[in-house]
């Protein structure tokens, strides 16, 4: 099994993204870093640009013009099939809507994409089984239909961190969970993303959530408004 | 990748039924009609096989055909009893048999014949033996009716409002093996005792019936009696009554051609079976033509409605295939996830449609045997391997077109789907 050894930094530039039939762009970054390491959370209201940001950030999207270079490689120059092979290799995303396979299991699913790339290994099969219980799913063959909405959420997550990846990139993690189960996803987020020592970044409305992040960016409109510290958030 | 598309199928499995039941329909249409089409070519040229070479009254030589090799019942002109006995006599002819028919019993035709046709057309008995007198009969092998049987003509056939000859009973000797023709359904009985049920045979002056009709009514058709103990004479004079059909052996390939002239003329008709079913197959050609346009415009109804299937199963899988690239999967693992899915379906599809078709065709060649007699040898060939890569390759280009759709699509459109 190999696995990325180092966690990402990303520096975008004079990044715009412009949809036709709009006459402002509907992102629009001057300069921003987020260094390796760091725990970011996004927030905005709706229609702020946020969800735009991801994509271009993940690379599953590339509708815009600037740089965005993670670890000093702008993704930006990367062909589609270059920018799947990265993302592959160093990204882990959890999503709201989870997207997870029917009628796969629990371990199936997170197997799923390194299974498809053919990497999937004995080690990493073993790592698959690991995750789960770390996220404490105790039933790995358990069908993800037969699944609550919360043992969805945790079973996304070990998904996004079965290669290990560089960065983690979390779409409104918590949304769709109850109170309680919410808490608890983002509790696993923080620690998993710490023991893979990956860096985070999380779109989130979660006022708990992004209380527990270093950093927030505040977008709206497409530009960042507001990008603050956790001490400032806490003063 | 196999267990992710087999999870798929399963959980959308009831569209994944409907669209294999559509193509299974569609392909099973069209092979039932060529399978069907190729079967009937087979079976009645076997069908015709042993009859080298026919001759009847100047007339129609199809219905010479139709009557003599598939028994089917229609009036026919007579011949003059001297051209059999010319027949007989001829060095180019091994033996020259009459055939006459138009009387039924119990919905089984009677053909009045020779034991030396029936010699030569079937190979021996399945039970009991040939007819000796001119009161036996013998069973074709798909006749119902036991041995010992006793069998009441009736002049034409009791649809066509036909009459029972009184007092003339024949009793059956012997069941013949099959022969896969429509003289399994017949009862043979001698011809000698046809020609004397019609009050034909005990007189000099027959000359003046020339025609031999089935749909007599009671006041053109006197009933007389055959007797049944009397021996059977094959031996036909000039002054034999006259006769639908005569089959004629060749004794070699350029007899029956000179044969064929001889007779093919004047007031006889010579004519290869063969020869005639070779047009009757050209006009089969155009019955499958139109079949095939009719299969055709009913397979176009089902490739639309696929493209309907196609156009859903993209659009259902949108935002599964953009997760699939989003989590990492190669572009090429959903471009074969998407082909595969679609070709598995349209694949599994085209076999049982194979697998029905063959199905269907033998259901409808049973019947038509059961009705005709004549055995429709059904069954897959070559050229049918060779439609089968076809459909199938076809099939495989065309699920590349939704794989290569989802192939092109941005995940992150496909997400915000």
């Amino acid at each position: 099994m190999t696995l990325p050894e180092t966690m990402l930094s990303l520096e975008v530039s004079d990044l715009s993204v412009s949809f036709a039939g709009l006459t402002s762009p509907v992102l629009a970054i001057g300069h921003l870093t987020i260094a390796a390491g760091e725990r970011v959370a996004v927030t905005g209201g709706s229609g702020s640009g946020k969800s735009t940001f991801i994509n271009m950030i993940t690379g599953l999207d590339r509708a815009g013009t600037g740089s965005i270079r993670w670890n000093g490689s702008d993704i930006t120059r990367l062909s589609e099939t270059a920018r799947d092979r990265w993302r592959a290799g160093h990204v882990g995303l959890v999503m709201q809507d989870f997207h997870l396979f029917p009628g796969l299991s629990a371990v199936d699913n997170v197997l799923l994409p390194a299974r498809l790339a053919r990497v999937a290994d004995s080690a990493m099969i073993d790592r698959a089984h690991q995750l789960l219980s770390s996220v404490g799913l105790v039933r790995p063959g358990q069908k993800i239909e037969t699944m609550s909405r919360g043992e969805m959420q945790r079973v996304a997550i070990a998904r996004a961190l079965l290669r290990q990846p560089g960065v983690i990139i979390a779409d409104e993690p918590t949304a769709s969970l109850d109170s309680s189960s919410g808490e608890a996803v983002a509790t696993l987020l923080l620690d998993m993303a710490a023991a893979a020592k990956s860096t985070l970044i999380v779109v989130s409305h979660d006022p708990s959530l992004i209380g527990r992040l270093d950093r927030r960016l505040t977008l709206s409109a497409g530009r960042i408004t507001a990008d603050t510290a956790a001490k400032e958030q806490t003063r | 990748m196999i267990g992710f598309i087999l999870a798929d199928l399963r959980r959308l499995w009831a569209g994944a039924a409907v669209v294999i039941l559509l193509v299974a329909l569609a392909t099973a249409l069209g092979v039932t009609v060529t399978l069907q089409e190729r079967a009937l070519r087979l079976g009645s040229a076997r069908a015709a096989d042993k009859f080298d070479l026919v001759v009847g009254a100047a007339g129609s030589e199809t219905q010479l055909v139709l009557s003599s090799v598939f028994l089917q019942p229609a009036p026919l002109p007579l011949a003059s009893g001297d051209v059999l006995a010319k027949l007989s006599a001829d060095p180019r002819v091994a033996w020259a048999a009459p055939i006459g028919f138009g009387d039924s019993f119990s919905g089984y035709p009677l053909v009045g014949t020779t034991r030396t046709l029936i010699a030569s057309m079937v190979d021996g008995f399945a039970e009991g033996r040939i007819f000796e007198k001119e009161g036996e009969a013998v069973l074709g092998a798909a006749v119902r009716l036991p041995l010992g049987a006793e069998i009441k003509p009736m002049h034409g056939t009791a649809e066509t409002g036909g009459e029972t000859h009184a007092g003339v009973v024949y009793r059956v000797t012997g069941r013949l093996k099959p022969t896969g023709t429509p003289w399994d359904r017949a009862i043979l009985v001698p011809i000698q005792a046809v020609w004397h049920i019609h009050g034909l045979g005990h007189h000099e002056d027959h000359d003046d019936e020339d025609h031999h009709d089935e749909h007599h009514t009671d006041s053109d058709h006197e009933h007389h009696g055959i007797d049944i103990d009397a021996p059977i004479v094959e031996d036909f004079a000039a002054n034999a009554p006259g006769i639908p059909a005569i089959l004629v052996k060749p004794k070699s390939i350029a007899d029956a051609y000179r044969l064929r002239q001889a007779y093919r003329g004047g007031n006889t008709v010579a004519v290869f079976p063969a020869e005639v079913l070779t047009n009757l197959y050209a006009t089969l050609g155009d019955a499958k033509l139109v079949l095939s346009a009719v299969a055709a415009g009913s397979q176009a109804l089902v490739a639309a409605a696929l493209i309907l299937v196609t156009v859903t199963h993209v659009g259902q899988r949108r935002r599964q295939i953009g997760a699939l690239r989003a989590f990492g999967a190669p572009r090429f693992a959903v471009f074969a996830i998407a082909w595969f899915e679609l070709f598995l379906m349209v694949a599994v599809g085209v076999l049982f449609g194979f697998l029905i078709g063959l199905v269907a065709a033998r259901w409808i060649a049973d019947i038509f045997t059961v009705q005709s007699g004549i055995v429709l040898p059904v069954g897959f060939g070559k050229e049918d391997l060779r439609t089968l890569l076809l459909l199938l390759s076809t099939a495989a280009l065309l699920s590349a077109v939704p794989a290569v759709l989802a192939y092109r699509q941005s995940p992150a459109k496909a997400l915000r789907s």
